[in-house]
């Protein structure tokens, strides 16, 4: 069976890279392979790679506000271009309020600072195995 | 079990004169005041040391109003830092900025809003200090000083250099190293003619660490960004005296209370040795090293935000206790959002208790002799000084940075970071240790959890500024300075500051700068050159 792919990367010029680079880790401890873009990725540019690198999940760190107005433009594109792959979200800006309002755009799952590594990982996994 | 610091220093459960013993008083220690300066820069702490808070959001009008906020609070001097588009040197128009105008810092481009933000700001009284890339800082403060009546000889106040690791972790520029070094050294020679009493030279390992580095990393690349920058000085025919004394560390203090205090106090011993046995320095005030701090913000938790208030006090403390110069406390919303008026002010209020409540300042260094602290600081002081000297033996600064050296540092010590954590070897109280559901987590989250939005209203105005120009000047503007960034002689300060006046954007000028090293106006290759 192959192992979950996933893509992990931020959006914007969102510089803050500590909350990326601890998923990347805590993905691959749990046996998946991540292909990390790392910092100033417009939306196009993550859609492209995700096409690129046939992953099957999108995860985003966010740790500023720009988020709100790229993943609204993430998912229209994604809609546009015809690409089911299932977006995920995590970062310290990210309220249980906002939760709401991601799911609703469409945003399979979103993670609070209060989610655990365990509820992270098997979320991922359950999606992972959803969109294969 | 064995007990050890956050840098992984071995602790005994209690010190005695015994490890002390080889203590040297005039040779390591001294008093305050006198080299090698481990116990302060000065004898006497008069009035404590410069209170400010990290300062800056949305437009030039609506931070200028912040900065007058906190200077009607009490604060005794003010630091800006630019939203991300502007520690980037992007202008709010760029397409991949807009969303982001304003919303971390305050948006920065031009002459008009260095104006703006400095508005009615009493320059010539308090120390002005800034976050925002210096080689467009400078110029902006300078202009607007001068147009104010002040005499920009008598400035006083800093601007951060950061020229190596800034594409690594924290702000990326996306300029070739030789281009940031130039432009730190330019900036420092700058100042050491046209603004003598100013700080021109702030190393800031505060940004750096924050990727998760422990003190005695934190430090030794300090050491290598600052040595380096120095020699590069000195290479322009600078005299080392009319520079040294301006030099600044931003030190980073985490949650290793005196680890952190050990740290500081052998920087500053450190820093003497290397100035006046290494580089020759005659001037004691070269010899020693101005330390302003920020506590930390990584070390701020987003579950149960009133936690970070206490966080904060005890790293002001530490700070205070060492002896700094200057001070800013990560607001308690920091996890969420730049500060809101609220946490601005609890963290200026921390400032104003420990100082006239608790005092812990009206004596210089009362930790020394302390057998731990000394101890400590003597530890410190080695690990910092070898593993500088490791770093410089496996290549210089460009090599490193170019090869990719620095990057995997920081990536490995971001990781090392969430593996501590996650194990529990680093406790946090709130995420590790003494969680609370999110539904029991309510105190202060109406203050955290407010949004800004970003300024789109700024994008527009500067949208509108650009096309009211005179294109034709500003084509000659921008060409001197391309042209003079290609010979290496000229100091840029000078030409940006003609190209500033004339209304040239730092995106623009930095475009410019990008291309004259070879590399494209816009690293996103989404605005167009002017040239």
């Amino acid at each position: 069976m192959r192992r979950v792919r996933v893509l992990i990367g931020i959006l914007g010029l969102d510089q803050h890279e500590v909350g990326a680079v601890a998923v990347s880790r805590m993905l691959r401890d749990a046996g998946m392979e991540v292909i990390y873009t790392g910092r100033f990725n417009t939306p196009e540019m993550i859609i492209k790679t995700s096409i690129q690198e046939d992953v099957d999940l999108i995860g985003l760190s966010c740790h500023s506000w720009e988020y709100l107005y790229f993943v609204p433009e993430l998912m229209e594109l994604l809609a546009e271009k015809k690409v089911d792959i299932p977006v995920v979200l995590g970062g310290s800006v990210i309220t249980p309020g906002d939760r709401v309002n991601l799911t609703k755009q469409g945003v399979a799952a979103a993670f609070c600072p209060s989610s655990t590594d365990h509820e992270i990982v098997e979320a991922i996994k359950a999606l992972a195995a959803g969109s294969g | 079990m064995a007990q050890h610091s956050r840098s992984g220093i071995p602790l005994k459960p209690v010190y005695t004169p015994e490890d002390v013993v080889n203590l040297d008083y005039q040779r390591q220690l001294n008093d305050p005041g006198e080299f090698p300066f481990t116990r302060g820069r000065q004898r006497e702490r008069r009035g404590g040391w410069i209170q400010r808070q990290l300062s800056g959001e949305g437009d030039p009008s609506r931070s200028n109003q912040q900065l007058k906020y906190l200077l009607e609070k009490g604060q005794t001097g003010i630091d800006v830092i630019g939203d991300s588009p502007t520690q980037a040197c992007m202008d709010p128009d760029h397409p991949l900025a807009v969303n982001t105008v304003g919303t971390q810092g305050v948006s920065l481009c031009c002459l008009n809003d260095y104006r703006e933000l400095y508005k009615d700001i009493p320059l010539g009284a308090i120390s002005i200090s800034s976050s925002v890339p210096a080689a467009f800082a400078l110029p902006g403060l300078y202009i607007v000083a001068k147009e104010n009546g002040f005499p920009p000889d008598k400035l006083r106040g800093s601007v951060l250099q950061a020229p190596f690791y800034a594409e690594d972790c924290g702000y990326a520029m996306w300029m070739p190293f030789r281009l940031r070094l130039r432009l730190s050294s330019d900036a420092i020679a700058f100042c050491a003619r046209e603004t003598p009493k100013f700080h021109s030279f702030v190393e800031d390992t505060y940004f750096f660490s924050e990727a998760g580095l422990n003190a005695v990393e934190e430090m030794a690349l300090g050491f290598v960004e600052l040595r380096h920058v120095v020699l590069d000085v000195l290479n322009r025919g600078v005299d080392i005296d009319s520079f040294a004394p301006r030099i600044a560390i931003l030190v980073n203090c985490g949650v290793d209370f005196f680890e952190e205090i050990a740290k500081i106090r052998a920087t500053r011993r450190l820093f003497a040795r290397m100035m006046k046995e290494e580089f020759g320095a005659k001037d004691p005030r070269s010899w020693a090293v101005v330390i302003t701090s920020h506590t930390s913000g990584l070390s701020l938790t987003a579950q149960q935000p009133v936690n970070n208030i206490v966080r904060g006090t005890l790293q002001a403390m530490a700070l205070v206790l060492a002896g700094v110069d200057a001070l800013e406390i990560s607001a308690f919303d920091e996890a969420y959002r730049t500060p809101s008026p609220e946490s601005h002010l609890v963290a200026l209020r921390t400032q104003q208790v420990i100082h006239l409540e608790s005092n812990v300042a009206k004596v210089a260094d009362p930790l020394g002799g302390s057998y731990y602290v000394e101890a400590l600081t003597d530890e410190m002081e080695k690990l910092i000084w070898d593993m500088t000297m490791e770093i410089e033996a496996k290549g210089t600064p460009a090599e490193l940075s170019d090869s990719g050296w620095f990057r995997t540092f920081f990536e490995e010590r971001m990781d090392r970071y969430y593996s501590q954590i996650s194990s529990g070897e680093l406790p946090k109280v709130g995420v590790s240790v003494h969680i609370v559901p999110d539904n029991e987590d309510n105190l202060l989250r109406d203050v955290v959890e407010l949004k800004i939005q970003p300024c789109w209203a700024h994008v527009e105005h500067i949208k509108e500024f650009k096309r009211n120009r005179d294109r034709n000047r500003i084509e000659s503007v921008l060409r001197n300075v391309y042209e003079k960034a290609e010979t290496e002689d000229e100091n840029l300060i000078y030409p940006i500051m003609v190209a500033m006046e004339s209304g040239a954007s730092m995106g623009e000028i930095a475009g410019v700068l990008r291309m004259a090293y070879g590399f494209p106006y816009d690293p996103h290759g989404l605005m167009e050159s002017p040239l």
